[in-house]
């Protein structure tokens, strides 16, 4: 009997293995390599490439900006409405991305709840390059925050106090004590952030829509190609699945790289306390 | 022997949901622009509407349809000629129109007034029939280059282009006339030349590898025959001649 389930076991994990990586596998075999860089080579995946590198960047700039310090503020200190705080930042995990699309037309869009106010400012939203990097934050915000959040919990309330009582004030506290503490965190997170950014597809399209060299990135070309072109498809979708290892290995990477620099950084405070 | 056991108990676990999604009605593949009328035609079948040539797509990659009904004669007859649909009919036409939303913020009074710098269009992609229909019609105005430097975005298929410029995102747009019908509360039609009007035929056609193909012929009767003319009309449009 426990045979048996060991070998069930098994082959629910070989049925598992196969499920996952023969498609993944399927990117680099339905395509010869010379395709591959003609497709790597053609205007679209140019096009498209520039387009997800730079909406990215901004997003995840304005991201890591203030979702920093706002993760902090929610790891340190315990205020009413923290709970709900903490709720809302998980609400664009479960959210659907052509919800997420939706909500932002609703918001930003020209008739919309704010979109009147700004068009009267002379700036639209909608189907500009501008909503592309809105729908990238809006879905990778989340990702940031909550891993930011624990990072900054894991870090040594006693560090921090200690720094305090040495005279340092809250902001150099943050910058000089807490970030480098939390920097392994920090980057994980931003890491997953920003890979789930540049993967955005529903919230673009139904938001921004879909124009070569303004609001076309690359999962949006894939979905316009994938019937005119399928190499292309496939080469940007070989390209995501290069990426995706390449975050992956980094994120193994990063936690042995972290405990070396916090355990380095806590000597001092460690040495002073005692 | 057990082992076989297991991996046959797996197997039937993982047949299940395909054997359930079995049976039933017909699967309809359609251009967006049938969407409103094609359930009023036939109830029964399940139908996936899109653009022609994204169905087209998904047919040669052998997805499970029994009827393709597409907004050109294009896909149908390339499906036709590589034996994947049984010889295609036209059943409808239809015309270009451009919209706008009620408001009208673009003041947009003709097709010349596309050509204005600021204009925000919505037009198809260049594989959907709509958008090369768009194409065509540009060309013939001799005003291509003027007006798609003003697009904005390029949809993946009709619904998409009705749904920027209802939601008043896009100051106009290129649709067909009978997609204007159920909108007309947030969009306006302006018409366009009719000397520049490119002929747009439906076409229909079984699919070649349907196992349903007596229910497959009866939905092609249906919508060519008398009553699916007359609710095909009312939509708004065009006939083709009896045969």
């Amino acid at each position: 009997m426990t045979r048996l389930a060991a070998a069930a076991a098994g082959l629910a994990l070989v049925a598992a293995v196969v499920f996952l990586a023969l498609p993944v596998a399927a990117l680099f075999l339905r395509i010869s390599p010379g395709d591959l860089v003609d497709a790597l080579r053609s205007e679209v995946f140019r096009d498209a490439l520039l387009v997800s590198l730079k909406t990215s960047a901004i997003a995840h700039a304005a991201v890591l900006l203030v979702g920093t310090p706002a993760a902090y503020v929610l790891a340190r200190r315990r205020f009413r409405g923290r709970g709900l705080v903490l709720t809302l930042f998980e609400l664009p995990l479960v959210l659907p991305p052509a919800v997420a699309g939706v909500a932002l037309l609703a918001t930003f869009g020209r008739y919309q709840l704010l979109g009147g106010s700004l068009n009267a400012l002379g700036i639209q939203v909608g189907l500009t390059q501008t909503a592309v990097v809105l729908a990238v934050a809006f879905v990778e915000s989340p990702f940031y925050v909550r891993g930011a959040v624990a990072a900054f919990e894991a870090v040594d309330a006693n560090l921090l106090d200690a720094a305090r009582t040495l005279g340092a004030s809250p902001p150099r506290v943050f910058a000089r004590v807490a970030l480098p503490l939390a920097a392994g965190g920090l980057g994980a997170a931003s890491t997953l952030a920003l890979a789930r950014g540049l993967g955005e597809f529903g919230a673009t399209i139904v938001f921004a829509g879909s124009l070569q060299r303004v609001t076309q990135t690359l999962p949006l070309a894939i979905y316009a190609e994938f019937e005119q072109d399928f190499d292309v498809a496939l080469a940007i979708g070989a390209l995501f699945a290069v990426f995706g290892v390449a975050i992956l290995l980094a994120l193994k990477l990063v936690p042995a790289w972290t405990r070396s620099l916090s355990i380095s950084a806590s000597r001092p405070a460690a040495s002073t306390s005692s | 022997m057990r082992r076989a056991v297991a991996a046959a108990a797996l197997a039937a676990a993982l047949a299940a949901p395909a054997s359930t999604s079995a049976g039933g009605g017909i699967t309809v593949f359609a251009a967006a622009s049938l969407t409103g009328v094609f359930p009023k035609i036939a109830a029964l079948p399940r139908y996936s509407f899109a653009g022609s040539d994204q169905l087209a797509f998904q047919l040669r990659q052998g997805a499970p349809a029994d009827v393709y009904a597409a907004a050109s004669p294009k896909y149908p007859e390339l499906l036709c000629r590589d034996g994947l649909v049984r010889k295609p009919a036209v059943f409808a036409t239809n015309r270009l129109v451009v919209i706008v939303p009620r408001r009208n913020p673009a003041r947009i009074g003709s097709v010349y007034d596309l050509r204005r710098s600021g204009v925000k269009l919505v037009i198809g992609d260049a594989g959907v029939p709509v958008g090369s229909y768009t194409r065509q019609i540009l060309d013939t105005l001799g005003i291509t280059n003027d007006v798609l430097k003003n697009v904005v975005s390029q949809e993946t298929d009709v619904k998409g282009i009705v749904a920027k410029v209802a939601l008043g995102e896009a100051d106009a747009g290129f649709v067909y006339a009978t997609d204007t019908k159920p909108v007309l509360r947030k969009v306006k039609p302006v018409a366009l030349p009719a000397w520049a009007q490119p002929p747009i035929r439906y076409e229909i056609a079984v699919v070649s590898s349907t196992k349903r193909a007596t229910a497959a012929r009866a939905f092609v009767t249906k919508v060519l025959s008398r009553r699916g003319r007359a609710l095909l009309a009312q939509a708004g449009f065009g006939l083709p001649k009896r045969k």
